[in-house]
């Protein structure tokens, strides 16, 4: 049997597919890009733009009229507003909250479909769900749906980021040999008011770091090279078990540490951190550790007090401007990279200057700027988007043109100089490869070693382009290199 | 579904047509005033964030509701009766006062409207601290709380009548009566104020840190 699953949105929704799929093949299923020969299918959903919605909109019409022909379960997780929700449970078999992915098993039992893993489940007490079978059909099956769905509101936690630790407890099915993501904390207690995240995964909860040092340990054993610690604000990790788990730079300290001991060569990032709990404490344990990565990726969204307020971001750019002193004091070498919001409801010619010039500023390597758009849920939803769309667009193009300026200039700095570089695939220049720097810095060499893909090796840098960086594998005596 | 965070409905008081009052059950909830929480109806998804209005050694805990015209989850709230259900999450946010200036440092709390709620919590958590209320309301009838503040610290600003204490908008008494730059400025509700407030702080000398917002939208 086949399943077909279609994830939307973030690196979290990505790794929280690895662990759909584990539950999936543990039943027996195997993924098929094809998904007129699954029987069971499925959305790992994303609420961040309404284009994402739409996009699930779209597949269930589709799959729904594939019901005439042909006998289906569908079921769609991930990120989902309530109002959302509760037009899925009409379209969709099944709806749950990623917390609940170990009950998959047992739910598609229950239509039907007998694996083994489903048959261990039904021996098991499971309250949250009993109800809705009993009193729509007790005995449904794949050839005789429920005429309702499995899920109903009653089941459709108010926080959904509850019981996330049963969750992280799936292991993953990686997609890569050598770079992963670990997640270390579910949900969003900032109220960014452009962003749905708090509504669709509820409040920050820490995973236990015990489990994420062991999930680490057994990485960096198997090989993995480029390891990402996942949150909506990793560096508020811990804060919300009051005192019964370490701080998010006591982890990191931890993962170096264990760096130090292993003998082996990996690099660790987090994604994402916020301003406001950003910490002299996390910018020395970075400087500390080799493993730990010299890029910081440090969201600014706005260059402009009055935009920050109007996002709720909780930081001025006094707090941000102090936190890039520290990392340029503490860590001269690591590259900053950026997230920046144009056009945002209200942005004024002047706000919006100000933006350029923090960019101007702090000399970014790497900026993803969005033009603003209403995001459902969110609470700038209920604002009126008054930014023409062609000041959006001209303002994204004059950040781009800022960017590529001073990356750019940082890039040429890298040329003569010889660069560890981690080899992710082909490039698509034909007779070459592509790869990352520690800062991440896109680097294409010429070479079709595929043996070379997933693991380091020196390259000597030739050219730059504004985004990304040329060279040439470096002779195998070589005797300095250089972290960038 | 867990029932950890299902506090009782204690009590509804109507302070307007649109605006009221939920006193609700407790139950050990720890919160520092200022914080906000989660509320919705026991048994629905949907929710809303209200500033907690209750002073933090109550044993009961308050939030001040406006409805809102096309509004779901306030229009809900309203039609609760005592003994219902409420579902609390939290408590959340960082629009708090370091617990070492309380007692040294001089305040200026600026609402408009129902963001009255966190600095009623703030005078009644702490009795004793040297403080200024602005209010910003279109007419008297809105002064929430009124009478649970100093009313030598309570300024009324009622734009639409001549009811309150002042008229004229925050913005028109703060040009008349400047702020001294050693104030703690905390700025409550919606964010055209809070733009407007933020600025002529600046302007008088109000260093950025010493400016907190929390926007309601």
């Amino acid at each position: 049997m086949k399943y077909h699953l279609i994830s939307l949105g973030c690196q979290m929704n990505l790794s929280d597919t690895e662990r759909v799929n584990t539950v999936l093949h543990q039943m027996g299923f195997s993924q098929t890009e094809d998904e007129n020969e699954a029987s069971v299918l499925g959305v790992i959903a994303c609420s961040v733009r309404q284009k994402a919605i739409d996009k699930v909109y779209a597949r269930i019409s589709k799959w729904n009229r594939m019901k005439n022909r042909k006998n289906l379960i569908t079921f769609v997780s991930g990120c989902i507003l309530p109002s959302d929700n509760e037009r899925f449970l009409k379209l969709f078999d099944l709806v749950f909250p990623m917390s609940d992915l170990p009950q998959l098993p047992e739910m598609i039992s229950h239509y039907g479909i007998v694996t083994q893993a489903g048959l261990n489940y039904q021996n098991i007490e499971r309250e949250s769900i009993k109800p809705t079978l009993t009193q729509n059909n007790p005995k449904p099956s794949l050839f005789q749906p429920l005429t309702v769905p499995f899920s109903n509101p009653e089941n459709i936690k108010l926080n959904p980021g509850k019981n996330i630790e049963q969750f992280w407890n799936v292991e993953p099915t990686h997609t890569s040999d050598f770079e992963v993501f670990i997640p270390i904390q579910n949900g969003c207690d900032k109220f960014c008011t452009f962003c749905a995240v708090p509504y669709t995964r509820g409040r920050e909860v820490s995973r236990s770091s015990a489990e994420i040092m062991d999930e680490l340990r057994t990485l960096v054993d198997k090989g993995f090279k480029s390891i990402t610690l996942l949150g909506q604000n990793v560096n508020s990790y811990g804060l919300d078990k009051k005192g019964e788990e370490i701080t998010f730079p006591e982890l990191l300290r931890q993962i170096g540490e264990f760096g130090n001991q292993s003998g082996k060569e990996f690099w660790v990032y987090f994604t994402s951190p916020h301003p406001r709990d950003m910490n002299d404490d996390v910018i020395e344990v970075i400087s500390h550790y080799q493993c730990l990565a010299k890029q910081i990726h440090l969201p600014m969204q706005s260059g402009d007090d009055h935009v920050l307020l109007r996002m709720n971001r909780k930081h001025s750019m006094e707090k941000y401007r102090q936190i890039v002193f520290s990392i340029r004091r503490l860590i001269p070498e690591a590259t900053l990279f950026t997230d920046i919001i144009v056009g945002f409801t209200g942005e004024t010619d002047e706000q919006f200057d100000n933006t350029r010039k923090a960019m101007s500023e702090f000399e970014f390597n790497m900026a993803y700027i969005a033009q603003y758009s209403v995001r459902p849920g969110a609470a700038s939803s209920r604002w009126e988007d008054d930014v023409p769309k062609e000041t959006k667009k001209a303002r994204y193009h004059i950040l781009t043109d800022e960017l590529t300026k001073h990356s750019i200039k940082f890039n040429n700095l890298l040329i003569g100089k010889t660069l560890r570089v981690l080899v992710r695939g082909y490039d698509r220049k034909e007779g070459y490869l592509s790869a990352l720097t520690e800062g991440k810095i896109v680097v294409r060499f010429e070479s079709e070693n595929k043996n070379l893909i997933g693991n380091f090796v020196d390259i000597t840098i030739q050219k730059a382009t504004p985004l990304s960086i040329e060279g040439e594998l470096a002779e195998q005596m070589v005797t300095q290199t250089i972290v960038v | 579904m867990s029932n950890d965070n299902l506090h009782d409905l204690l009590s509804i008081t109507h302070l307007t047509d649109s605006a009221y009052i939920l006193k609700m059950s407790r139950r050990g909830l720890q919160f520092r005033a200022g914080q906000h929480i989660l509320l919705g109806k026991a048994g629905s998804i949907h929710n809303r964030e209200y500033s907690i209005y209750s002073g933090d050694t109550e044993d009961f805990i308050e939030v001040l509701v406006k409805e809102v015209e096309d509004g779901l989850v306030s229009k809900q709230l309203k039609k609760s009766k005592p003994g219902e259900k409420m579902q609390i999450e939290g408590p959340l946010g960082f629009f708090t006062i370091e617990p070492e200036l309380i007692k040294t440092a001089k305040f200026l709390f600026i609402a408009t409207g129902s963001g009255i709620a966190p600095f009623h919590s703030f005078a009644n958590s702490y009795p004793d601290i040297n403080y200024k209320v602005l209010h910003g309301i279109r007419h008297g009838n809105e002064a929430y709380g009124k009478k649970d503040f100093d009313a030598e610290k309570y300024i009324s600003c009622t734009s639409g009548d001549k009811s309150g204490d002042y008229h004229g908008r925050v913005t028109d008494y703060i040009k008349q009566h400047p702020v001294t730059p050693d104030s703690h400025c905390y700025l409550c509700g919606n964010f055209n104020m809070i733009h407007e407030v933020f600025d002529l702080l600046e302007q008088q000398s109000v260093h950025p840190d010493q400016i907190h917002a929390e926007v309601y939208f």
